[in-house]
């Protein structure tokens, strides 16, 4: 499907530099670099407990840092210098800068209060300050394009897991994020419901979205991918075109690690 | 049987005047306090340490006190101060406080039981921690909490019966003061019975309507 290295602008949306998490005394997270550039779809794969949740938690804001930089867009996000000191931002400006990326998280957490519609509605009300008809045509179109039109007033309890995950995606895209992350958005599914959840992610990359996933399913990481990075022990350890990553893997962990999924 | 309707016919304006109040202080007590118990159980959630200390000590005060210790501090206790309540203002005053020591204790568990994922979704898209509060989270706590809140009414109700003992004319106290005339004792508390019974069934019906109509789907 789509190839890497077309047109590169010179400044990538989103880029990781020598990112370092820590949860109390342990590194998670030991200086990852990665660079994500517009329209593009990058897929973060590794073995369980490499850090692949927690980098995009730190994209996101959701959690802290304690070294290196993430920009959005040129932007550096979660923290200010001061006098030579690293500051965390504000709530307000945490907040604003949360809505220019949207995240889609495995067990889906939709708003169990809220319709469809309502989920989807939320932030297009709250957040962009949009009036209540306008972002109920929105919810409407997005609903649409993940196929749920039929389902807008419909509760979250009322829809199979697979519909849930397909409304927090058009929750995450209605907000017209920059870029959208993906955290093992089918892990909690039925088998059966993989399908069309995976189906709808890719009709979003066709459609120009920017996408950073982490993903166990190296078949559809393969289909939809222009980049591939494998983390292992809180660092990219191989970055490629799809092809070069499952096709000639360099890093023994890599060729250990694609050994171990089956579905390649 | 008859004497008793006599009785209470003509003893209707102070029966009414009493049950008026009773409604309005119980009324008043329920509203400031949840209101004061939604910002003490955030605080019991969110605060910062010396805030959440502060709603921690309030709370286990108040709900460690007999709420008739409370009517007669709220009465007597400003007036040490040289500030003087009227009865009704600190019979008010003491059920709001423990109303909302209990309100927030509820507020705290049912916000502690929503899953983090709520809070983190609601931050993903773009909500602040005010925004996530007032959208997400305190819709669903409310929700939750609608029971044990409608249990926490009828204890009002009854509780301010104890504002007899300051000299709120309510409901009790104006009962009491038929029977100080006509010594129909046994008849008016049985009569009073039954008028505490309804207020408090009429609360149970319009907040099992309620649970019906705000009910996740
Ligand atoms: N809140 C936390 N507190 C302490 N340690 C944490 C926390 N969250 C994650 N960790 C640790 O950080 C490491 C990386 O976790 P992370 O969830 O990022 O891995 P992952 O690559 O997403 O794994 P998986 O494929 O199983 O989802 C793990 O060792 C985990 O135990
Ligand atoms: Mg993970």
């Amino acid at each position: 499907m789509p190839s890497a290295e077309t047109s590169a602008p010179a400044r990538p949306l989103l880029a990781i530099r020598g990112l370092r998490k820590s949860f109390g005394a342990t590194e998670i997270l030991k200086g990852v670099d990665l660079d994500v550039r517009q329209g593009e779809v990058v897929s973060i794969i590794g073995s369980s407990g490499s850090g692949k949740t927690t980098l995009l938690r730190c994209v996101n804001l959701l959690e802290e840092f304690q070294g290196g930089e993430v920009l959005l867009d040129g932007e550096p996000v979660g923290y200010r210098e001061q006098a030579g000191r690293r500051l965390r931002l504000k709530d307000r400006d945490l907040a604003r800068q949360r809505a220019q990326t949207g995240m889609v998280f495995q067990s889906f957490n939709l708003f169990p209060h809220l319709s469809a519609a309502g989920n989807v509605m939320l932030g297009l009300r709250k957040v962009k300050g949009m009036g209540k008809a306008e972002a109920r045509a929105v919810a409407e179109r997005w609903l649409a394009r993940v196929g749920l039109a039929e389902r807008a007033d419909h509760a979250p309890s009322q829809l199979s897991g697979g519909q849930q995950q397909r409304v927090a995606i058009a929750r995450a895209l209605a907000m017209e994020p920059k870029l959208v992350l993906l955290d093992e958005i089918t892990s909690a599914l039925d088998p059966e419901l993989v399908g069309e959840v995976l189906a709808t992610v890719k009709a979003l990359a066709g459609e120009g979205a920017t996408l950073l996933l982490v993903t166990h399913e190296m078949r559809f990481a393969r289909d939809v991918s222009n980049t591939v990075v494998f983390m292992e022990k809180g660092l990219v350890a191989e970055r490629g075109p799809p092809g070069d990553l499952f096709g000639n893997p360099r890093h023994p962990r890599l060729i250990e690690f694609l050994r171990g999924t089956r579905d390649h | 049987m008859d004497d008793l309707i006599t009785e209470a016919w003509d003893a209707r304006d102070v029966i009414l005047g009493g049950l008026l109040q009773t409604l309005s202080i119980s009324a008043l007590a329920i509203v400031l306090g949840t209101l004061l118990g939604v910002l003490v159980g955030v605080a019991l959630v969110y605060g910062a340490w010396p805030l959440r200390l502060a709603a921690r000590a309030y709370a286990d005060v108040m709900r460690g006190t007999p709420v008739l210790v409370l009517v007669l501090a709220a009465f007597y206790m400003p007036a040490v101060l040289g500030l003087h309540l009227q009865p009704f203002a600190a019979g008010v005053l003491a059920l709001t406080l423990f109303c909302g020591a209990h309100i927030g204790e509820l507020i705290r568990g049912a916000l502690g039981s929503i899953p983090r994922g709520q809070t983190e979704a609601a931050k993903a898209v773009g909500l602040t921690f005010f925004g996530v509060l007032a959208h997400v989270l305190l819709p669903q706590a409310l929700r939750s909490l609608l029971p044990p809140w409608i249990n926490t009414c009828v204890e009002m109700v009854k509780a301010s019966t104890l504002l007899s003992v300051i000299g709120v004319g309510e409901l009790l106290l104006r009962t009491q003061e038929i029977i100080g005339r006509n010594f129909m004792t046994l008849q008016f508390y049985l009569l009073v019975g039954a008028l505490y019974l309804v207020v408090n069934f009429a609360i149970e019906q319009a907040g099992k309507a309620l649970e019906r109509r705000v009910a996740f789907r």
